[in-house]
């Protein structure tokens, strides 16, 4: 095909829910404006729209009635949808921008929907990839399900994320309620933030809590930001650390505003990421924005030893032995603390930009010609 | 703030090996921990155990008689709902409704407790059934082969622990010795110059051990290899370990440690040979074991049909024998899991 006379290309985004808030969400929004400021022409279409954003994309089906020749489509592949079929059927030239997707396994037991829906997944990636003139993938971890996927053509390109939220003005009361808690008992604050469900593995987190206050430092806590898609593992999370006699030490604001979440990361010691599975993880670039040191799993927990570099402690398991001796190096050296958040703000600005807005328009244009 | 006793001088200078030496100092600091008793593994079992009693049966691997018990309890459905109201003569507005839908509601729910009581009723008998074949497999299972050990075999006395260290001397990274007992050998390992470490699924054996600074785990060697990082260990001691080993565990074995391995790393046997296996004197455990010793050239056949470099040398007696293996770097780990069970 080739592109109708005197009009740009479109590179049109599709995309299973457009949600605001929502790393995905927030990725598509900004990687729309770096394709039209690049000079294709780009609308979103999605199989769901949050009224918030209704006026930022059209309802998928409609796109026959935006179709034109030439029009290139990249697909935001974050879970099953009926985009992905759709898409396939229309023979539309597909990039595929992979956002990775958890699979069916880490939710057996808990959530038979979600193995459902991450199975399905599986099947959309496999019926996409093959056919796919570009995949681009959020880590090299990613890149290779990608590759096993069929894609031929790859590329790694970091997430287009709103970091500058962690960086603005902290919510007030809540920035009060944490200090006052430690004026009153003393001890670290460690963070995570990230959805509450198994492959985040908030209960190792919670293990570690409690060697950590069993071995360094008994009036610890330990805030679990974001929200939950699996009531089941929060209801057994939050029973857990009821019986291990932690309920005031851990606590689970579920999603909070982008002040609030600037005030955990202000007020926090430590971030401590012990994911089972990370694509990417945007939290962790918020952590090395807001100069927070980083305790993470890395063997098995997907993409994170890329994501954060040598800006975190990258422990080899979960251990809660070792992620309790490292919580306690990194709450009482000085030294490693400022290497570690120095670091880190190297690595994030490294992930974020023109840059980065620089290697997708690259990597699109080296298909599909440029704009 | 800081007590790690360090001035952040070397942060400056090198911050890339300062993370590095401090990653070492951690690892340091969870082995005197354990070590001194503050945090055993026992107690990171039930913490894991503990968790698990609060997830879904699904995650806490399937006990069909503990799901069919929640079907029982949910078999039946109560079409008399509850009618307590915290507003004004909400309980008389609800108990009205329920009088007047009761006939309805009931006979949905009967129809639905007989089909659940249907469904019941299947599992029970699937249930029945899985037993007797359990009880049946039960009886002709090939057990796990258990740590079998001759007494002059044992010890850091024993003939073949300087040729083992030997061997050990260029192992890169750490020294994994199997049915480590009291930690005999992993203490000579150590005082060598090399980081070690011992486990033995004999827990009374290990919870006896004096450990000072050892580090020692009561686990099984299937289960504790799947738990270690690819390439993670510069040399395996395997002694008083693969005797009695049939053939799938001792397969599975080699499997595992090859993926966990690293190139270069050292493999050691021990093993008796097979007239001491089937001696009078012979420890009980030989007669219960599901195998039995191969003879040194079969190790070393076995060895380097799986990429290693084997030698095989006799005790000074002729009853025992010791393998030393190094895998080759030309071999390097490729990227998939053993199939170990």
């Amino acid at each position: 095909m080739s592109p109708a006379a005197g009009r740009p290309v479109a590179v049109h985004q599709f995309l299973p829910a457009l949600n605001p808030h929502d790393a995905t969400g927030t990725h598509t929004l900004k990687l729309r404006e770096v394709l039209q400021q690049a000079g294709w022409r780009s609308e979103i279409f999605a199989e769901a729209v949050h009224d918030d954003l209704a006026a930022e994309a059209y309802k998928h089906w409609t796109y026959p009635e935006h179709a034109a020749e030439g029009d290139v489509a990249v697909y935001q592949f974050t879970t099953s949808s009926a985009v992905a079929p759709f898409l396939a059927e229309r023979g539309l030239p597909i990039i595929l921008d992979f956002h990775n997707f958890t699979s069916p396994q880490l939710f057996a037991g808990w959530e038979p929907g979600n193995v459902t829906r991450a199975a399905q997944a599986e099947e959309d990636l496999a019926l996409l990839a093959p056919e796919a003139l570009l995949g681009l993938a959020r880590s090299a971890y990613s890149e290779r399900s990608l590759r096993r996927a069929g894609c031929r053509r790859t590329a790694v390109t970091p997430v287009l994320a709103d970091y500058a939220r962690v960086t603005a003005e902290p919510d007030a009361r809540v920035a009060a309620e944490l200090q006052a808690r430690r004026g009153r008992d003393g001890g670290a604050d460690i963070l995570f933030v990230g959805r509450v469900v198994p492959s985040k593995a908030q209960h190792e987190l919670v293990k570690a809590l409690w060697t950590y206050r069993r071995l360094y430092d008994p009036a610890a806590r330990l805030h679990l930001v974001g929200g939950t898609s699996s009531y089941a593992y929060s209801k057994s999370l939050n029973d857990f650390a009821e019986d291990l006699g932690l309920a005031g030490a851990v606590r689970l604001p579920g999603e909070v505003s982008d002040p609030a979440l600037a005030a955990y990361y202000a007020q926090a010691d430590v971030f401590l990421s012990l994911s089972v599975h990370e694509g990417f993880g945007v939290p962790l670039v918020e952590a090395m924005m807001a100069g927070l040191p980083i305790v993470a799993r890395g063997e098995g927990a997907g993409a994170v030893s890329q994501t954060v570099g040598d800006a975190a402690l990258v422990l080899e398991s979960g251990d809660p032995a070792y992620v309790a001796a490292a919580l306690h190096r990194v709450c009482t050296d000085d030294a490693l603390r400022k290497t570690l958040a120095d670091n880190g703000r190297r690595r994030a600005a490294d992930l974020q930009g023109e840059r980065v807005a620089r290697r997708f328009v690259d990597a699109i244009a080296g298909v599909v010609g440029q704009p | 703030m800081s007590d790690a006793g360090h001035t952040g001088d070397e942060a400056l200078e090198d911050p890339g090996a300062y993370v590095q030496q401090v990653m070492a100092e951690i690892a340091e600091e969870v082995r005197l921990r354990r070590a001194s008793g503050d945090l055993p593994p026992r107690l990171e079992r039930e913490l894991d155990e503990l968790f698990l009693a609060h997830s879904p049966i699904g995650v806490r691997g399937g006990d069909l008689s503990e799901a069919i018990r929640l079907v029982d309890a949910a078999t039946f459905i109560d079409p008399v709902v509850p009618v307590e109201s915290e507003r004004a003569a909400g309980a008389v507005v609800k108990k009205g409704m329920r009088t007047m839908l009761l006939w309805y509601v009931g006979w949905v729910t009967h129809q639905m407790s007989q089909s659940a009581s249907a469904v019941s009723r299947a599992l029970h008998i699937v249930d029945d059934h899985l037993k007797e074949l359990d009880l049946r497999i039960e009886a002709q299972r090939v057990p796990d082969a258990a740590v079998v050990e001759f007494p002059t075999s044992v010890g850091p006395g024993a003939w073949w622990v300087e040729p083992a260290l030997a061997a050990l001397a260029k192992a890169p990274g750490r020294v994994l010795h199997a049915a480590a007992g009291d930690g005999w050998m992993v203490r000579r390992i150590v005082d060598s110059g090399q980081d070690a470490y011992g486990i033995d699924p004999r827990a009374p054996v290990v919870d006896a051990a004096e450990l000072g600074a050892l580090d020692l785990r009561d686990e099984h060697i299937g289960e504790h290899l799947r738990a270690v990082a690819a390439a993670g260990l510069g040399g395996v001691v395997l002694s008083s370990t693969v005797e009695g080993m049939a053939g799938g565990e001792r397969t599975h074995l080699l499997a595992a440690i090859g993926v966990k391995l690293a190139p270069g790393g050292t493999l050691v046997i021990h093993s008796v040979g097979r007239a001491a296996w089937e001696a009078a004197d012979a420890p009980y455990g030989a007669d219960l074991a599901p195998g039995h010793p191969l003879r040194p050239d079969t190790w070393c056949r076995l060895l380097e049909e799986s990429g290693y470099t084997a030698t095989a040398r006799l005790g000074p007696d002729g009853s025992d024998y010791l393998i030393t293996a190094v895998r080759s770097g030309l071999t390097p780990y490729d990227g998939r899991e053993p199939r170990t069970t």
